[in-house]
């Protein structure tokens, strides 16, 4: 090879590679608005993406996987975590978590209540993005599978609840086995924010030994739902989080449970009576 | 120094040197932070300490770059530059508007766009800069009449950056379409223009330094710089994983971006291969060093390390861990911040008085310690970033649990970071330990000055 082949090699291979670079940029244009639902980013979205920018939170968290390290990847976030629960972390993150035992935490950022609701906005939009499926397992902020990790879910990603992740299971199966199989599949998935390992509270508390705590509160001057028995308190738990408020700022606020409604929904009869069996072993 | 007004690139490296070691102040602040709790969360919390460090090492190595084309530029064409007056106008404004988004980023002042950060005014002010910087230079050429094939893929490398910015000044209301945009500046720099920039700065050092045959280094800078295109442009795709644009992008990805090493590989042979056949010992030992030294860590952080997560099945699991602050370190030191060191030490002991030209003990110290506490701290972010995959992608260990199981790492961390540290601290108080020599000085030209204007 001379000198002006070598030329040439240089100029066609980077005027071959602009021109497909090129093509595919103009492709993916006609694309963008349907895998981003461009129809969605209303100005409210807009202008949370404003505040995402304004208080620099990508050089300490991750969105769609780019930014820094320091702190969750919030792309799923507003499926891990409902809208009301995100609310109240914003205004004061120290109620939430604790310095000295995670070794970090989140400054307040004394954002105006405006701000608050359309960075959830955006959060919000930012999940339903097309981006193939990633993340391929939900990364969650604290707590965790573990113990349980070997049937983590791929729930956040689209794959479906069929997932070869999560252990298959039949009609024939123990209602309690397929009750823990919805424990994991339900959307949003329980597991997302419920350890049923005990002292390990996520976002919502521990349901190691709600069973026995339940039976100790049905009926107790302290319990506020219509529950009569331990089953029953589960149900009640499920369908209406807010009947009976389990203390702590960060579960509730102004008497409204952070944890998600709509399970009677989503989930059919058969679904939530195995829930319920399942999560009554729980002694 | 042949050429009288080759002087004003002393004053670049100055700049560039303070500015590399206010640089690291941040990065170790950074660092420790992740050992928490943090004394300054309300102070100068990580989001802070990060962008300042990630802004300055930008700065500083486009300082670096600039001081160095302002060094070379004249060798090659054999002529004075065009305007020492403009190049130190373009220092100062330069200088200017670095110092002033850093101490915005104290005060949240900046776009919070990802290593985009800076507010409208200073980007307008960095096209300023560089559109002088470019005039400066052309005119220089055009005067000469002289134009080596390294000097041309310099400049189109230059040039480039330039235009890949504007991309950068826009606006997008579709933040994965703005995703899709910043990666035009940010990876086509990085992983594109900046490459033809390093590669033409080894090109002119390795033929000084080594006395390689003009002839067969150009041929080669050719080949090297058509594999960083076709393996770079089309590499971008690596970026485009999971932001929420079409599917095609990830084969593309993988693909290209598994070619990328080949280039730094090339590069690597075309370094190792011109000092086996050196006709030439240049007495200037430590700018060699530092030379083949970045050809061999670029192939390492860049190459290695990079083809080690941009598989897509892999890097399904990988990204947005501390796998990619591994790789993201171990690059740009071998790549861009060791080419400027190189071009620096091979023209200090020119810009200053009464340097040895073989380069000082403590040169050699700055040169050790630096690739050992960087190659140090590659290795703890990986071995951090190792953890963080198994515990909290594929266990589903909660992020902040996770962090907690990998402090050692961050330990470790801390500790190569202080190592690297002190030889760059090296580094700089033996750039500064000799005082510059002036235009006016009428000093005898050192020796080796002919063997350069034979080369």
């Amino acid at each position: 090879m001379n000198n002006r082949q070598a030329r040439m090699f240089a100029i066609a291979g980077t005027g071959l590679s602009v021109l497909i670079f090129l093509g595919l940029t103009l492709h993916s244009h006609s694309k963008f608005d349907e895998l981003t639902n461009a129809e969605n980013i209303t100005p409210q979205v807009t202008h949370g993406k404003d505040v995402w920018h304004k208080y620099n939170c990508i050089n300490c968290h991750t969105l769609f996987g780019e930014g820094a390290y320091y702190a969750p990847d919030l792309t799923k976030i507003t499926q891990h975590r409902g809208a009301a629960y995100l609310q109240a972390y914003m205004r004061d993150p120290s109620k939430f978590y604790d310095e000295n035992k995670h070794r970090r935490l989140m400054p307040k950022q004394n954002l105006s209540e405006e701000e608050i609701t359309d960075l959830i906005a955006f959060l919000d939009w930012v999940s339903k993005v097309d981006n193939q499926g990633w993340p391929p397992r939900p990364i969650l902020v604290t707590g965790g599978f573990i113990p349980g990790s070997d049937s983590v879910g791929a729930v956040a990603s689209g794959e479906g609840t069929a997932a070869a992740a999560i252990r298959p299971v039949t009609a024939a199966d123990d209602p309690r086995a397929q009750g823990e199989h919805v424990f994991r599949t339900a959307t949003p998935a329980c597991n997302a924010c419920h350890s049923t390992a005990p002292g390990a509270n996520m976002a919502g508390p521990t349901l190691a030994g709600i069973a026995t705590r339940a039976a100790e509160l049905v009926g107790s001057a302290l319990y506020k739902g219509n529950a009569t028995d331990v089953e029953g308190y589960i149900r009640e738990s499920i369908i209406a989080p807010s009947n009976h408020l389990v203390a702590g700022d960060m579960y509730s606020a102004n008497g409204a449970s952070f944890m998600p409604i709509g399970y009677e929904e989503t989930l059919t009869a058969e679904q939530l009576d195995n829930l319920v069996a399942y999560l009554a072993t729980f002694k | 120094m042949q050429y009288k007004s080759q002087s004003v690139a002393y004053w670049y490296f100055a700049v560039a040197m303070t500015l590399f070691g206010l640089q690291l102040v941040f990065g170790l602040l950074s660092a420790a932070k992740y050992l928490g709790p943090d004394p300054l969360l309300y102070i100068l919390p990580f989001d802070v300490t990060k962008v300042i460090h990630t802004n300055l090492l930008i700065v500083w190595v486009l300082t670096g770059f600039m001081g160095a084309t302002y060094w070379m530029v004249p060798d090659e064409s054999r002529t004075e530059l065009h305007s020492t007056k403009l190049a130190y106008v373009q220092l100062v404004l330069w200088t200017l508007m670095g110092v002033t988004a850093v101490i915005g980023y104290l005060f949240r002042y900046g776009t919070g766009n990802k290593l985009l950060e800076q507010p409208l005014p200073h980007k307008i002010v960095i096209v300023i800069c560089m559109l002088i910087f470019l005039y400066n230079i052309s005119m220089t050429i055009k005067k000469s009449g002289r134009f080596t094939t390294t000097e041309g893929v310099l400049l189109l490398g230059l040039f480039s950056s330039a235009v890949l910015f504007l991309p950068a000044l826009l606006h997008y209301e579709n933040y994965t379409v703005s995703i899709f945009y910043r990666w035009w500046t940010i990876h086509l720099w990085v992983e594109g223009v900046w490459m033809m920039i390093m590669a033409a700065f080894m090109a002119y050092l390795l033929i000084r330094l080594s006395g390689a045959d003009r002839e067969v280094m150009e041929k080669w800078l050719y080949v090297i710089v058509g594999l960083v295109f076709i393996a770079g442009i089309l590499g971008t795709a690596h970026h485009y994983y999971w932001v929420g644009v079409p599917s095609y992008w990830l084969p593309i990805g993988g693909f290209f971006s598994a070619l990328e090493p080949a280039a730094l590989v090339a590069m690597s042979i075309y370094a190792y291969g011109a000092i086996r056949r050196a006709g030439l010992g240049h007495p200037n030992k430590l700018a060699l060093h530092w030379t083949i030294g970045s050809a061999l860590f670029t192939l390492f952080g860049a190459g290695l390390l990079g083809l080690a997560h941009t598989w897509p099945s892999v890097n399904k699991w990988t990204h947005g861990t501390l796998i990619t602050a591994m790789h993201g370190h171990a690059a740009f030191y071998g790549a861009y911040v060791m080419i400027v060191l190189a071009m620096i030490t091979y023209a200090a002991p020119s810009l200053t008085r009464n340097r040895p030209e073989s380069g000082s003990s403590l040169g050699y110290w700055a040169f050790w310690m630096q690739i050992t506490g960087m190659f140090g701290m590659t290795l703890s972010f990986a071995t951090a970033g190792i953890g963080q995959v198994y515990l909290e992608r594929i266990m589903g260990m909660g992020y902040l649990d996770a962090q907690l199981k990998i402090q050692v790492h961050f330990l470790m961390l801390i500790a190569t970071a202080s190592i690297f540290t002190i030889g760059v601290a090296l580094f700089i108080y033996d750039f500064f330990r000799y005082a510059p020599r002036f235009i006016s000085d009428d000093e005898p030209q050192l020796n080796v000055v002919d063997a350069r204007s034979n080369a």
